[in-house]
């Protein structure tokens, strides 16, 4: 299906971010033919590289447009083939436009998983109408089951950009070896979700204070720590045979983890990883209904434990589950320093059948590729993540990480129009009205957000514009 | 029914209930033991009230109190058991819960093995959810009973426990008697220790840590030094498949209630409780579950007028519950 092109869009003083091209600051674009024809910063691109340089943020009397290049996700669910009332290529793409973003990796955790090349090549036929860059990630073990590794060199042929068993830690550590080694051979790094099931047997909620009140059965930090420990050891062995291996921890949501990648990358070790906008801005007391940014706790380790008429919201329900303020300022803290050079939605949505259960029988997993943006501006807004880095880690960040610099190429003139306009002064609230997605499990509902996607133009074409 | 209207339409926990909260369940709980103790031994007050109880795990005292309760104030009562709530097998809670809804229940009494599972029931009925009991995290009607009996027993002059110590020995980690119980117990002023093997401590030390009048103790000794009260909890069998506890002998050898370590350290005149159902021989003793601290017996039988407070309660409010004159002259 091809969408009517806009012959052209012209965006006059806006306030424009590329972390491409380094350079921010009031200026007008004018789209055309699908590619930017018209690029003019306000005060001379002189002066736009030095805001960029010095961080310069919009001001009371800039405009409140914001436009950044089209946003990328590392790690997302739209559950085709297999779970349609929950997500699908097509509601999911309408969500990432809604969300401002072009590119999308999709997780193999569909039904049958995506560990076969027939399966991945009907995945990018299927296609996206609204233009968004779909991106599979092939499970790294076949049915993604732990036990034998899947094709990996035909998934590559397919177009797998990277391999993943996400959700289904590889627990055999001569497996995890070997997968590193077979798919960095091909040049792809390996996505894992580390955790170590047998300390997170039953897990509902992060150990601590919350789950101690609410009786809620604990998942332990050390569940992500020791996986992350034995995951860093297996790679510093992996790549003596095969220096090209790359390994991608995802969701990473504890200090101690993030502490132990900030060492391996020290160490040189060709390691990465992300953290998702829930886990850095959410935090477990949540559940018992107390409604607060991380940031905005001046104890971290006072939240108010008596449940609400809210508590016990299974779209809060999510693994790695969320955590107390310090580890969420400790995800802050790791993309400020650079040890974790993404943010990756783990959008993942559920039917209602699936989530309006019990706490603990809820399915794992919260629909946030449309409020991704919405949530670090909260931060931003906040003063915990400048403007310029939210920009990179949601481009030129998982850009890199998949390796694939043509995902991000910023804002060029003669370049494709792939861009996101967003006004920072604008309110808007998650509920079924707002949210295109099928699923709209998140615990945003309800929440006034500030920042909201106007548009989304994808090789010009609208992806997403509001109304 | 707006919830600003009716703050206590539901009973789904004790946190977050003041003390003057508490005092009003417990003086309705005074009312509603005049009414079991007049000829009659009941009233009409919830006439044409459907009660169901409907519940996820075996019970029976909690059950059959509920439903001696609900009968008691002139309710209609029935109940439903379930075996399991797992994902795909049988009805969901909501589907269920809408269920009795249209089947005429205004009063759900639910028992869940999961925690919060009230919470759910509560945000899809329009009527009235009383928690007995969910998973590991509250049991409000138990700490009501408990709070009503300590009072009656060990009470300051003041009315509350204020000065007093209470102990609690055991699985705490699983315990949604104790959770409930740290919560009535702190609001009536007392100050309560804590005790129990490491692995089912878990997650107390840090809590304990931060809320004032708790501690959280290294031993049975320690928590048993001066106590007033001492309520030991049941240890599961599965505790042993988890290899959270050796075996029974070694618990009984550390955490159980004996009549000599009572003696040896707590305060003189100190009574013992116990939730049920228990292992006699284990975490408490037959001689001390029999003998003459115990109040066990008495913590059933205020099962009855507590949850006739707590039904009372959540569908009628504030208002008080009438004795009739009869049983005013006999009790």
């Amino acid at each position: 299906m091809s969408r009517p092109r806009a012959e052209r869009t012209l965006l006059k003083e806006h306030w424009v971010l590329d972390p491409v091209s380094r350079r921010a600051g009031v200026a007008t674009i004018e789209v055309h033919s699908g590619k930017v024809a018209r690029l003019e910063w306000r005060d001379g691109v002189a002066e736009a590289r030095r805001a960029f340089i010095e961080g310069a943020e919009p001001g009371p009397k800039d405009p409140t447009r914001l436009v950044l290049p089209a946003l990328v996700d590392l790690h997302a669910h739209f559950r085709q083939p297999g779970a349609g009332a929950s997500e699908d290529v097509a509601s999911g793409e309408a969500a990432a436009a809604h969300g401002g973003y072009g590119a999308v990796a999709l997780m193999p955790n569909s039904e049958p998983a995506a560990d076969h090349p027939a399966l991945l090549r009907e995945l990018t036929r299927t296609t996206a109408s609204r233009g968004v860059t779909l991106m599979p990630i092939a499970a790294a073990t076949l049915g993604r089951a732990g036990r034998t590794l899947a094709p990996m060199a035909e998934l590559a042929a397919a177009g797998a950009v990277a391999f993943s068993d996400d959700g289904s830690p590889i627990a055999d550590p001569a497996l995890f070896r070997s997968a590193l080694i077979t798919a960095g051979a091909l040049d792809l790094p390996l996505i894992e979700h580390c955790e170590d099931p047998a300390l997170t047997k039953g897990g509902e909620a992060a150990d601590g204070l919350v789950a101690t009140a609410l009786g809620l059965r604990p998942w332990p930090a050390v569940g992500e720590i020791s996986a992350v420990s034995r995951n860093i050891a297996l790679l510093r062995d992996a790549i003596r045979d095969e220096p090209r291996a790359r390994l991608h921890l995802t969701h990473l949501s504890t200090g101690a983890a993030l502490d132990a990648v900030r060492v391996a990358r020290a160490e040189g070790l060709p390691i990465t990883c992300d953290v998702t906008p829930h886990h850095l801005s959410l935090t477990d007391a949540w559940i018992a209904g107390d409604q607060r940014w991380a940031w905005e706790y001046e104890d971290r380790h006072a939240p108010n434990l008596t449940p609400t008429a809210d508590a016990y919201n299974t779209n809060l329900r999510v693994c790695p589950p969320l955590r107390d303020a310090s580890d969420a300022a400790a995800c802050r803290a790791a993309l400020r320093d650079g040890t974790a050079s993404a943010i990756a939605t783990d959008h993942a949505p559920h039917s209602r059948e699936r989530k309006e259960v019990e706490f603990g029988l809820a399915a794992n997993g919260i629909a946030g590729i449309e409020t991704a943006l919405s949530t670090l501006l909260a931060a931003r807004a906040a003063g915990e993540l400048p403007l310029s880095l939210v920009a990179a880690l949601l481009t030129t960040g998982p850009a890199a990480v998949l390796n694939r610099p043509a995902l991000a190429r910023g804002l060029a003139v003669g370049g494709p129009a792939n861009l996101v306009v967003v006004d920072l002064g604008a309110t808007w609230v998650p509920s079924r009205k707002t949210l295109i997605g099928r699923s709209i499990n998140t615990p945003l509902l309800g929440k006034s957000l500030t920042g909201a996607v106007l548009l989304t133009l994808l090789n010009g074409e609208v992806a997403w514009k509001a109304e | 029914m707006p919830a600003a209207a009716a703050p206590h339409r539901h009973l789904l926990d004790v946190a977050g209930l003041s003390w003057s909260d508490l005092k009003l369940l417990l003086d309705t709980t005074e009312a509603a033991r005049r009414i079991l103790r007049s000829p009659a031994g009941r009233v009409d007050a919830l006439k044409g009230v459907g009660v169901t109880t409907l519940f996820y795990e075996a019970s029976t005292r909690t059950r059959i109190s509920f439903e001696n309760a609900a009968k008691a104030l002139g309710a209609n009562v029935n109940s439903a058991t379930v075996a399991s709530s797992s994902v795909g097998k049988g009805e969901s809670l909501v589907d269920t819960m809408k269920t009795l809804r249209a089947l005429g229940s205004n009063v759900i009494v639910l028992r869940h093995e999961r925690a919060g599972a009230p919470w759910l029931a509560a945000r899809v009925f329009d009527g009235s959810v009383l928690n007995a009991g969910d998973g590991w995290h509250a049991h409000p009607t138990q700490a009501l009973l408990d709070l009503s009996v300590l009072l009656r027993n060990i009470g300051a002059e003041d009315g509350t426990l204020r000065g007093r110590r209470v102990a609690i020995i055991g699985d705490l980690l699983h315990s949604r008697v104790v959770r409930s119980n740290l919560h009535t117990l702190r609001a009536a002023g007392a100050a309560v220790r804590l005790a129990g093997p490491p692995a089912l401590t878990r997650g107390f030390a840090e809590a304990a840590a931060r809320s004032g009048g708790v501690t959280l103790c290294a031993s049975l000794a320690e928590a048993l030094e001066g106590a007033d009260a001492v309520m030991a909890l049941r240890i599961q069998r599965e505790r042993l498949d988890d290899g959270e506890v050796s075996s029974l002998e070694s618990y009984r050898e550390a955490w159980g209630l004996t009549e000599e370590r009572i003696a040896a350290h707590a305060a003189r005149g100190c009574v013992v409780l116990h939730p049920g159902p228990m292992n006699e021989g284990v975490e408490i003793d037959p001689d001390v579950a029999d003998g003459p601290r115990s109040l066990i017996l008495e913590q059933v039988a205020e099962g009855i007028p507590v949850r006739m407070a707590a039904l009372w309660r959540t569908v009628r409010g504030d208002a008080p519950l009438i004795v009739p004159a009869t049983a005013k002259v006999n009790s």
